[in-house]
């Protein structure tokens, strides 16, 4: 069994990332793990191939993302497919997605000049977030119009949100094969304790909202920040492959559902395309 | 030399078909598949892949022919000259078979041992039983050996397709000793490499059920509570290895008591079990080891059973009950029996149910650590729902 990751070096910026441990784990049963660091080569497009039975897109760069589009298009497996990782990259096209699923998401405004956003303000605050960001990067709480003389548009489209005033602790959800995982922490998370947070029970609301993102997305791997306002909850952000960080055992889950995925497309090739494949190599 | 092997599945082929040939018998197998008979005649031979981690060996079974069951004749001439005849046809499909195997053994001039490959306690017996009752009277079937057989191998996958020319490949973990039933066997006994000859083969029987499979029910019930697919994932979980090393050492006591504990094993040998349940390359699913429950908790069984015997050697066998207690909330939606179980439970309660199914009285100690454990383990919330923790009983 061979899988292929997608990386970005994260030696440097984090040094808490679950995925060594999964690469660990996944070489102990056997599995043939590569990790690709596309920033890191210089890549022959017409030379992409499909080389291993599963594909996991951890890298948001946009030549990992380009490299994960290559290789869908070439009928690879991927376990986060490019489609869906590029349309909740762009948070304009994931929450048209979400909110015609059905999940609740708040008010949402986009704007290309910071000024058409001042009318909004009369209404209450906004969050302003960078259209294609992540990790929380970006994001800033604006009260004032006088503030949006100091927002920036030259990144591209301005994202903003209606602002609803947060109780109680951060929500993640995570979905790993199906499984739901909830993890509260406190925001901002300025240590690694407080990132990991603490799990809880999921209540069926919160379900309900992660199985209608994953039934939209057509997903069963994804991350959702959940805040609660006034009892009721409001999904602010998706992530195609977050960190798992505070859902125990998170490397040896994902470890046992990259390898199920990677059967999978295994146990659907008869064994002469084995064996063809076998020849070509030799 | 030949061997007639009836069934041409993975135990069939992927075991007793391997170990038959490596003992030097030339393999006629007797199948019910078309497909497979008029494959294994045309390409001859198949692949068995004996996998831990990243180590694999491959043998190559060779010089194999195989008789469609429906070709009466062929099947009995196949029975007729075997020098051992083999049964791996499911312990369910014991009785379709023995008109065959009856009428092989009237065609038969000298004695023969069968070995009833099935996992199914004494197989060998409930196999010389539904062949007698279609023998004539007066036939001496004392002149014939029928042994169950303790198969230690697993052989989880067929990879390959018939309808091509390409050998199957059977994949299965590397042990290949199996112990026979000695006291069931008649002359001459067949030599056959790891072929262990028991005297006393209940003892074996319970020497399997009560530690091997203990652990295996018990990775495999706690592992579905805590989300996992497969056992390799499961024992790599610090809560659940700890569980079934402790129901393994409480089947091992109740064992060392009765049968001493050089018999039962010591820590070597659990240790030797754990490393076969982490073994990723035979991809053994926590739903297929989990499947039909109520066969598994019954009174005799790998669980209840383990536990009895525990109990009656002065030891309180907490781990077992507990995995007894997470296979009372088994839920599997395509399992119909665990369906069937919990059905039960819903219905008329976790009590009579225990009785029934395990022999178990809700007031006696056992019944009281079982419920205990149940009621801690219920989440009748949903059947996806993830127990994070076996101690906290923290869910997703």
């Amino acid at each position: 069994m061979k899988v292929g990751i997608l990386m970005m070096d994260y030696s440097q910026t984090r040094r808490h990332s679950v995925m060594p441990d999964v690469v660990d784990i996944l070489t102990d049963w056997g599995v043939t793990v590569d990790l690709i660091y596309p920033e890191q080569q210089l890549i022959d497009v017409g030379n992409i191939r499909v080389e291993h039975d599963l594909y996991v897109l951890k890298a948001s760069s946009p030549l990992a993302m380009s490299m994960a589009g290559a290789l869908h298009a070439i009928n690879a497996t991927v376990i986060n497919p490019y489609p869906v990782a590029a349309t909740l990259r762009d948070k304009i096209v994931s929450e048209r997605v979400l909110r015609a699923a059905g999940v609740p998401t708040p008010e949402t405004f986009v704007c290309d000049r910071a000024e058409h956003l001042a009318p909004l303000l009369a209404h209450g605050p906004l969050v302003i977030k960078p259209y294609r960001g992540s990790r929380g990067k970006g994001v800033q709480v604006i009260w004032d119009a006088d503030e949006l003389d100091e927002i920036a548009s030259n990144d591209g489209p301005l994202f903003a949100q209606r602002y609803y005033k947060p109780e109680g602790l951060d929500r993640k959800i995570y979905c790993i094969g199906g499984q739901i995982f909830g993890v509260e922490r406190v925001w901002p998370a300025l240590t690694y304790e407080a990132k990991v947070g603490r799990p809880f029970t999921i209540t069926p609301e919160l379900r309900d909202i992660t199985l209608r993102c994953a039934r939209a997305f057509g997903v069963d791997l994804l991350g959702l920040d959940v805040i609660l306002s006034d009892g009721k909850p409001y999904v602010v952000d998706v992530n195609s492959f977050p960190g798992f960080k505070g859902v125990p055992d998170a490397a040896l889950r994902l470890a046992d559902y990259i390898f199920s995925a990677a059967e999978r497309p295994r146990k659907a090739r008869p064994a002469h395309v084995h064996a063809a494949h076998a020849e070509l190599r030799q | 030399m030949k061997a007639a092997i009836i069934g041409s599945g993975r135990i069939g082929c992927g075991f007793a078909g391997e170990r038959l040939a490596a003992a030097g018998y030339e393999l006629v197998f007797i199948a019910r598949n078309a497909s497979m008979v008029a494959h294994l005649n045309r390409v001859k031979r198949y692949r068995v892949t004996l996998a831990q981690g990243r180590t694999r060996t491959e043998r190559v079974v060779e010089g194999v022919r195989a008789v469609d069951i429906a070709d009466r004749a062929a099947a009995v001439a196949a029975l007729a000259e075997a020098a051992i005849i083999v049964t791996a046809v499911g312990a369910n499909s014991l009785e379709s078979i023995a008109p065959l195997v009856a009428e092989g053994l009237q065609a038969r001039v000298t004695p023969v041992n069968l070995f009833t490959f099935e996992n199914v306690a004494d197989g060998g017996e409930v196999l010389r039983q539904a062949v007698a009752r279609h023998l004539p009277q007066g036939f001496a079937l004392g002149r014939f050996g029928f042994s169950g057989t303790l198969v230690s191998r697993a052989v989880t996958q067929q990879v390959g397709d018939t309808s091509c020319d390409e050998p199957l490949e059977f994949i299965g973990d590397p042990p290949a000793d199996f112990v026979v039933d000695g006291r069931r066997l008649v002359e001459p006994v067949p030599a056959i490499p790891s072929m262990v000859v028991a005297e006393n083969f209940a003892a074996w029987m319970q020497r399997k059920l009560f530690i091997f499979s203990a652990g295996h029910a018990t990775c495999a019930y706690l592992g579905h509570l805590k989300g996992y697919r497969y056992i390799h994932s499961a024992i790599r979980d610090g809560e659940i290895r700890a569980a079934v090393l402790e129901a393994m050492r409480e089947g091992q006591q109740g064992l060392a008591a009765v049968y001493g504990e050089e018999f039962a094993g010591g820590a070597a040998h659990l240790a030797e079990i754990v490393e076969r349940f982490g073994n990723a390359a035979i991809n053994d699913p926590v739903s297929r080891v989990a499947r039909d429950p109520s066969r598994k908790l019954s009174s005799g069984d790998r669980l209840m059973g383990a536990a009895r015997l525990a109990a009656k050697a002065g030891v309180h066998p907490r781990q077992l009950l507990l995995a007894a207690a997470a296979a009372y909330c088994f839920h599997d939606p395509a399992d119909a029996h665990a369906a069937k179980l919990q059905e039960e439970i819903r219905v008329s309660g976790l009590n009579p149910t225990l009785q029934r199914v395990s022999g178990v009285k809700a007031g006696e100690r056992l019944g009281r650590t079982l419920v205990g454990g149940w009621q801690r383990l219920a989440h009748p919330w949903h059947a996806d729902s993830v127990l994070l923790s076996l101690t906290k009983i923290v869910w997703a």
